[in-house]
C-alpha cells in the first residue's frame, strides 16, 4: 500500500472544504443569535463556492487518491460541480423559506453541506466501500433534512419513510457489495473490472450481486418499482429540501451506477443492459402516467422526477448497448443530469415560495390566476415547466434530444419511441399548472408576495443556465464528453 | 494447524480461571449486608417493577444516544492504536483531526444544552 | 447595406423578437401604446421583407436553389447549423406569413381588451417561430422553430379563447406535439444514416438531399410515415383532423387567422420541403401515393360535407379548411409540376381566403357575440360594405374565375388529371360542394329580411376593419388576374422537386403527350383509388 501523500488530500479538496465548512457552521450555530442565522447561510455559500474553486484547482492534479479508493478525474469533477450547483441553488432558495416557516436553524445549512459532501464522495469513489460511506453520509443528512419542519406531520412522515426505506435499500446495496467481495475478493472497481474481464472469470452468482446492488441504487434514483417512497417524501419534505433531494443524491447515485455498472461490472453485459432497459421503460411510463392524475404540484413534480430518471436510464441503456462506444451515451446522461439539476431545483424552490408559510398552498388550483398578479413569477414557473417538458430552446429539450440521439445511435429504437411518446404525455401534466396560472379566472391563494432576492437570484441563474444549455450547448457537451471519456 | 489455536485455548482457560477465582474469592471473603435495594434486580437505575406506561425523561434518551455515539467513535481508536507505529506522524495528525471533529460535536451538543439535565 | 443584404433573412426573422423586448417594458395599463407598438413592429417587419420581393428575382441562387443563404456553425458537436435560405416556395409562404401576421394583429385592436401585453407578446413569438420554420435549411433548427411555435399558439387559444378553450388548446398542443416528436425520430434516423454513409453528422438539408437517392426503400418508408404523421396532423389530413375544428372555434379571431392561414401550411410545406426531396422513392411509391391521394380526396369531400351541416360560421370555415387543404395534399402527391405548383398557390390562396373568412366571422362576432348562422340574416341591408367584402372573399374561396381560388384549384386539378382522371373527378365534387356550403352560408347570413332586432342596429365596418380585409382581397385579385409572377417564382423549385421524385419526368411527359401512356400514370393511375 502506497503511503498517503499530500496529493491525496488535494484530490479530495472539495469534500474537505465542504466538510470543514459544515462543521464550522454547526459549531457556530449555537453561538449565533437567532436573528443572525442567515449569516450562516452566507458562510455555507462561501464554502460551496470555495469547494467549487477547489474543484477547479484540483484539475491539475487529477489521479487516484488514497490507494485507489477515490479518483479525481473529469467525471468526478463534472459531478462535483453539478452537486455544488444544486446545493448552492437550494441554499439560495431556502434562506427566506426557513424564516417564513419558522424553522430557521443553522443546522439546515450544515446538513446541506454534509449531504453534498457525501454525494461528492460518492461520485469520486472508485471503491465499493467508499461509495457506501459516501452514500451513508449523504443519506443520513438528507433523512434529517426531510424532517426539518418538525412541527409538521407530513414532514415527519417523509422523514420516517425516507429513513426506513432508505436504510432498507442501503442494506441491499451493502449486501450486494458483500456478494461482490465474496465472489471476486476485491471491492476496488478497477481491480474488479480486471478480474471480471479476465478470460474464464465469470463467478456464477454474480447476477445476484448485480441485482442487489441495483436495487439499492435504484432506490436512490427512484426507479420503478423502487420509487414508492418518492411521492410521499417529496411532498412531505420541506420544498427546498425536496429540491435538493430530487437532484443531489439522485445525480450521485446515477454517477455510481455509471461507475459500477458501466465501469467495474461492465463485463456482465447482457444482464446489466436488460436491468437498465427494463427499469428505463417502467420508470418513464409509470412516472408519467402517475403524474397525469396529480393535482398537488409537489407530488406532480415528484412523479415528473421519477419520469426524468427514466429518461436518464434510457441514456444509460444506450451507453451499455453501444459497447465500446459508450462515451456518447454517458455524455448524454451527464448532460441530462446537468439540465435536470437546473430545472428541478429551480422548480422546487419556486414552489417553496408559492406554497407560503406552512406550505399550505401546494395544489395547482392554488395558483389560479397567478399570472395576472405576479406575471414574473408565473412566467418563470412556466419557463421551468416548459423546459422540464422538453421544449426546444431550453435545456430540457437539448438534454432529451441528446439522450434520444444516443439511444437511436445504439439502435434502441423501441425504447426511444416509448421515451418520445412519454415526453408528449408529460406535457399534459406540466401544462396543468400553466393552465391554472394563465387560463383560469380567479385570485391565487398561493403566496403572491414578491420574490425574495436570494430566490430571485437563484431563479435567474437557473433560467440563464437553462437557455444557455438549450441554445448553445456546445461547451457543455464538450465538458460532458470529456467527463465521460475516462470511464472504462 | 491445530497448534495455531493453542493461544485461544490458553486464553479460554485463563479467562474462566480468573472469572471463577474472582467469584469464589468475593463469595469467601466478602461481607454480606443485604438490603431491599441490593436484593432487587439490577436495571440501570430504574425501578424494575411498576406501571409499563411510565414516562421517561426525554433527556434520558438524549444522553443515551450521545453516549452511544461517542462510544462508537471511540472504537475507532483501537484499530488505529494497532497500526499507530507504522503510521507515524501522519497517523497522529489524522487522529488529532478526528478527535477535533468529535470535540466540535461535543462543543455543539454542550452549547445546545443537550447535556443539561435540568433544562 | 451589404450587411443588411446578406443577413436579410435573420433580420426579418428576429425583428419581432427584438420588438418584443420594448413591448415588455410598456406598462400593461397603457393598452393603446401596446397596440400601436405591436402593429408597428409587424408592419415594419413586413416592410423589411418587401425588400425581399425586389431582390428575390435578381438574387443569384447560392446553394441549390436557395437564396439569401446564411450559414454559421451552431452546435458543432451534433452537426447542427444556423442555416437559413429561401427558394420560391418558402418565399411565398414567408410573404403570406408576414401579411397575415400584420393583419391579424391589426384585427385584434378592439377584439382583445384583456391581457393585451401578453397577447401581443405571444403573437410576436409566434411570428418568429413561423418565419423560422419556412426559412430553416437545417433540420435541427427547423425542429426548434416548429416546436417553439406551439407554445405561443397554445397560449393564444388557451388564454384568449372561447368557452371550451382549455380543451381545445390542450388537444391542439398534444396532437401536434405527438406528431412532431415522431417526426424528430424520423429526422434522427436520416441523420444517423447519413453519418453511416459519410462519417459526418449533419442536419443540413442540402447535404442530406444529396444522399437521399442511395437510401434503401425500407428506411425511406419508415421515415416517410414518421414524417407523414407529423405533417398530416399539422395539415390536417383526414384521420388526424379532429383537433382543427375545436382549435379554430375556440381560438380568438386573430389566432384562427394565423392557425388557418399559416400553421396549416407548415404541414404541406413539410411534405414539399422534406418528404418529397429527402425520400423520393418512398414518396413516389405507388402504394404511398395511393394512400395519400385517397386520404386527400376523403378530406376534400368529407370536409365539404361536414361544412354543409354546420350551424356555427366558424366551425363551417374550419371544416372547409380540411377540404381545401385536401386539395393541397392532392396536388403534392400528383407529383408533377402542375400539381405541386398548384398546391403551393392553393396554400397561399387558402391563407388569403380562409384568413379573410375568419376575419369576417370575427368582425361579426365582435358585434353580435354569436356565430350562429340562424341568429344572423339579412345583414347586407345594414352592413353593405361588410356584405360586399364578404361576397368577394367567399367567391375567392369557392374558386370563381378572376379570383385566386380558381387558379390554385384549376392547376391542381390539371396536375391530378395528368396522372389519373378519376382523382380529378372526385376532387371536382369537392369544388361543387364547396360552392354549395359557402353560397348557402352567404345566403343565410346576408340575404333575406333583416328581422332580428339585434341585427338591425349593427354598424358597418370602420376604416381599420376594412383595411384588414382589403389587402387580402387585392392579393386575391392579383393572383386571380395575373398569376404569372407566382408561377414563375415557383417554377424552378417545383421542377427540381419533381425531378427528384420523378426522375426524367420531362421526357415522360413528352412521350405521354405523343399518345403513349406515361409509365408514371400507368403505375400510379392503374390503381388510382
Amino acid at each position: 500500500m502506497t503511503p498517503v501523500q499530500a496529493l491525496d488530500f488535494i484530490r479530495v479538496l472539495p469534500e474537505i472544504v465542504l466538510a470543514s465548512c459544515a462543521i464550522l457552521v454547526m459549531v457556530a450555530e449555537p453561538f449565533v443569535s437567532a436573528r443572525h442565522t442567515a449569516a450562516l447561510a452566507w458562510v455555507s455559500l462561501i464554502g460551496i463556492v470555495a469547494a467549487g474553486a477547489g474543484n477547479a484547482w484540483m484539475r491539475r492534479f487529477s489521479g487516484p487518491a488514497f490507494g485507489g479508493s477515490i479518483a479525481a478525474d473529469p467525471f468526478a469533477s463534472y459531478f462535483v460541480y453539478l452537486l455544488l450547483l444544486a446545493a448552492a441553488l437550494t441554499l439560495l432558495g431556502s434562506v427566506r423559506y426557513l424564516e417564513t416557516n419558522q424553522v430557521h436553524h443553522g443546522e439546515f445549512y450544515a446538513l446541506l453541506l454534509l449531504g453534498t459532501t457525501g454525494a461528492c464522495l460518492m461520485v469520486a469513489a472508485t471503491e465499493l466501500i467508499m461509495i457506501f460511506i459516501g452514500l451513508e453520509i449523504s443519506s443520513i443528512s438528507t433523512y434529517i433534512l426531510a424532517g426539518f419542519r418538525r412541527a409538521d406531520k407530513r414532514s415527519n412522515e417523509a422523514c420516517l419513510k425516507y429513513f426506513l426505506l432508505g436504510s432498507f435499500a442501503t442494506a441491499f446495496l451493502l449486501y450486494g457489495i458483500a456478494f461482490i467481495y465474496g465472489l471476486t475478493g476485491t471491492t476496488n472497481l478497477v481491480q474488479l473490472s480486471e478480474k471480471l474481464s479476465a478470460p474464464g472469470a465469470r463467478p456464477p452468482l454474480l447476477w445476484i450481486a448485480l441485482i442487489l446492488a441495483f436495487v439499492g441504487l435504484g432506490f436512490k434514483v427512484s426507479t420503478v418499482p423502487f420509487h414508492i417512497w418518492t411521492p410521499d417524501v417529496y411532498q412531505g419534505a420541506p420544498a427546498p429540501v425536496t429540491a435538493f433531494l430530487s437532484v443531489a443524491p439522485k445525480a450521485a447515485a446515477f454517477a455510481v451506477i455509471l461507475r459500477v455498472f458501466l465501469g467495474g461490472l461492465a463485463s456482465a453485459g447482457a444482464l446489466v443492459f436488460w436491468l437498465l432497459w427494463i427499469s428505463a421503460l417502467l420508470t418513464m411510463c409509470l412516472g408519467n402516467l402517475a403524474a397525469l392524475w396529480q393535482t398537488n404540484i409537489k407530488r406532480l413534480l415528484a412523479y415528473s422526477a421519477i419520469a426524468h430518471a427514466g429518461y436518464v436510464l434510457v441514456g444509460m441503456a444506450a451507453a451499455k448497448a453501444a459497447g465500446p462506444e459508450a462515451g456518447e451515451g454517458i455524455a448524454s446522461v451527464l448532460f441530462y443530469l446537468a439540465a435536470y439539476a437546473l430545472m428541478n431545483v429551480a422548480a422546487f424552490i419556486l414552489v417553496a415560495h408559492l406554497a407560503g408559510a406552512g406550505e399550505r398552498y401546494q395544489e395547482a388550483d392554488d395558483c389560479t390566476g397567478l399570472a395576472y398578479q405576479r406575471p414574473g413569477v408565473a412566467a418563470c414557473l412556466t419557463l421551468l415547466l416548459v423546459s422540464l417538458s422538453g421544449f426546444p430552446a431550453t435545456a430540457g429539450f437539448f438534454a432529451k434530444f441528446y439522450v434520444f440521439r444516443a439511444a437511436i445511435h445504439a439502435h434502441l429504437i423501441g425504447l426511444t419511441l416509448v421515451a418520445v411518446l412519454n415526453s408528449v404525455v408529460a406535457v399534459y401534466y406540466y401544462l396543468r399548472v400553466v393552465v391554472a396560472m394563465y387560463m383560469r379566472e380567479g385570485n391565487p391563494r398561493a403566496s403572491a408576495s414578491p420574490l425574495p432576492w436570494p430566490l430571485g437570484a437563484a431563479l435567474a441563474l437557473s433560467l440563464v443556465g437553462i437557455f444557455y444549455l438549450g441554445l448553445f450547448p456546445t461547451p457543455f457537451v464538450r465538458l460532458a464528453n470529456l467527463a465521460a471519456s475516462p470511464l472504462p | 494447524m491445530l497448534r495455531d489455536y493453542l493461544p485461544i485455548l490458553v486464553q479460554l482457560i485463563a479467562v474462566s480461571t480468573v472469572g471463577a477465582a474472582i467469584l469464589a474469592v468475593s463469595a469467601w471473603v466478602g461481607k454480606r449486608r443485604p438490603s431491599r435495594e441490593k436484593l432487587s434486580p439490577y436495571e440501570c437505575g430504574s425501578v424494575p417493577v411498576g406501571n409499563a406506561r411510565e414516562r421517561f425523561s426525554i433527556s434520558f434518551y438524549l444522553v443515551g444516544m450521545l453516549f452511544i455515539l461517542f462510544d462508537v467513535e471511540a472504537v475507532f481508536l483501537y484499530p488505529w492504536a494497532v497500526v499507530y507505529k507504522s503510521l507515524k506522524w501522519f497517523g497522529f495528525l489524522e487522529m488529532f483531526l478526528y478527535i477535533l471533529v468529535l470535540l466540535a460535536g461535543y462543543l455543539y451538543i454542550w452549547k445546545k444544552g443537550a447535556l443539561d439535565w435540568t433544562r | 447595406m451589404n450587411f443588411f443584404h446578406t443577413h436579410v433573412l435573420s433580420i426579418v426573422l428576429f425583428f419581432p423578437l427584438a420588438g418584443l423586448i420594448p413591448l415588455l417594458f410598456i406598462p400593461g395599463e397603457n393598452k393603446n401604446a401596446l397596440r400601436w407598438w405591436a402593429n408597428i413592429v409587424f408592419l415594419a417587419d413586413f416592410l423589411l421583407a418587401l425588400l425581399l420581393v425586389f431582390w428575390f428575382g435578381k438574387e443569384p441562387a447560392q446553394e441549390g436553389l436557395f437564396k439569401f443563404v446564411e450559414k454559421h456553425t451552431w452546435i458543432p458537436s451534433i452537426g447542427a447549423q444556423y442555416h437559413l435560405g429561401i427558394d420560391g416556395i418558402s418565399f411565398l409562404l414567408i410573404m403570406l406569413t408576414l401579411v397575415l401576421g400584420f393583419l391579424s394583429v391589426l384585427s385584434s385592436w378592439t377584439a382583445i381588451q384583456e391581457r393585451v401585453k401578453e397577447y401581443y407578446a405571444m403573437f410576436l413569438l409566434l411570428q418568429v417561430g413561423m418565419l423560422g420554420v419556412f426559412m430553416s435549411l437545417d433540420f435541427f433548427l427547423f425542429y426548434v422553430f416548429w416546436e417553439v411555435m406551439l407554445v405561443p399558439m397554445y397560449f393564444i387559444i388557451g388564454v384568449w379563447g372561447g368557452p371550451r378553450k382549455l380543451y381545445a388548446a390542450i388537444k391542439f398542443f398534444l396532437y401536434t406535439l405527438a406528431g412532431s416528436v415522431l417526426m424528430l425520430l424520423g429526422i434522427l434516423t436520416l441523420y444517423f444514416r447519413y453519418h453511416r454513409d459519410t462519417g459526418v453528422y449533419t442536419f443540413n438539408l442540402l447535404d442530406l438531399m444529396q444522399h437521399a437517392n442511395s437510401w434503401p426503400l425500407e428506411l425511406q418508408f419508415w421515415v416517410f410515415w414518421a414524417f407523414m404523421i407529423g405533417f398530416a396532423i399539422k395539415v390536417p389530413m383526414f384521420p388526424f383532423h379532429t383537433w382543427l375544428p375545436d382549435a379554430h372555434v375556440e381560438a380568438p379571431t386573430a389566432g384562427s387567422v394565423i392557425l388557418a392561414g399559416v400553421l396549416l401550411k407548415m404541414g404541406t410545406y413539410g411534405f414539399i420541403r422534406f418528404s418529397l426531396p429527402l425520400l423520393p422513392q418512398a414518396s413516389s411509391n405507388p402504394k404511398v401515393v395511393k394512400i395519400m391521394v385517397t386520404l386527400s380526396i376523403i378530406a376534400i369531400i368529407y370536409g365539404a360535407l361536414v361544412s354543409l351541416m354546420q350551424r356555427d360560421m366558424k366551425k363551417l370555415i374550419a371544416y372547409s379548411s380540411v377540404s381545401h387543404l385536401g386539395f393541397c395534399t392532392l396536388g403534392i402527391f400528383a407529383l408533377n409540376p402542375h400539381g405541386l405548383s398548384g398546391s403551393v398557390i392553393q396554400q397561399i390562396n387558402h391563407g388569403i381566403s380562409t384568413g379573410a373568412l375568419f376575419l369576417i366571422v370575427g368582425l361579426i362576432y365582435e358585434r353580435r357575440h354569436t356565430r350562429e348562422i340562424a341568429e344572423l340574416g339579412g345583414l347586407s341591408n345594414v352592413m353593405p360594405v361588410y356584405a360586399t367584402l364578404f361576397m368577394i372573399v367567399m367567391l375567392s374561396s369557392i374558386g370563381l374565375p378572376l379570383l385566386n381560388g380558381f387558379i390554385g384549384e384549376f392547376t391542381i386539378l390539371q396536375g391530378a388529371f395528368e396522372v389519373n382522371w378519376r382523382w380529378a373527378a372526385w376532387a371536382v365534387v369537392g369544388i361543387v360542394l364547396g360552392a354549395a356550403y359557402l353560397l348557402w352560408l352567404y345566403q343565410r347570413t346576408m340575404f333575406g329580411p333583416c328581422d332580428n332586432p339585434k341585427n338591425q342596429v349593427l354598424k358597418d365596418l370602420n376604416l381599420r376593419e376594412a383595411m384588414t380585409l382589403i389587402p387580402l382581397i387585392l392579393w386575391a385579385f392579383w393572383i386571380g388576374l395575373y398569376p404569372k409572377p407566382f408561377f414563375k417564382v415557383l417554377e424552378q423549385p417545383v421542377t427540381a422537386i419533381v425531378e427528384r421524385v420523378n426522375p426524367g419526368f420531362g421526357t415522360q411527359q413528352a412521350v405521354s403527350q405523343a399518345g403513349v401512356p406515361s409509365p408514371v400514370s400507368e403505375v400510379t393511375g392503374g390503381r388510382g383509388e
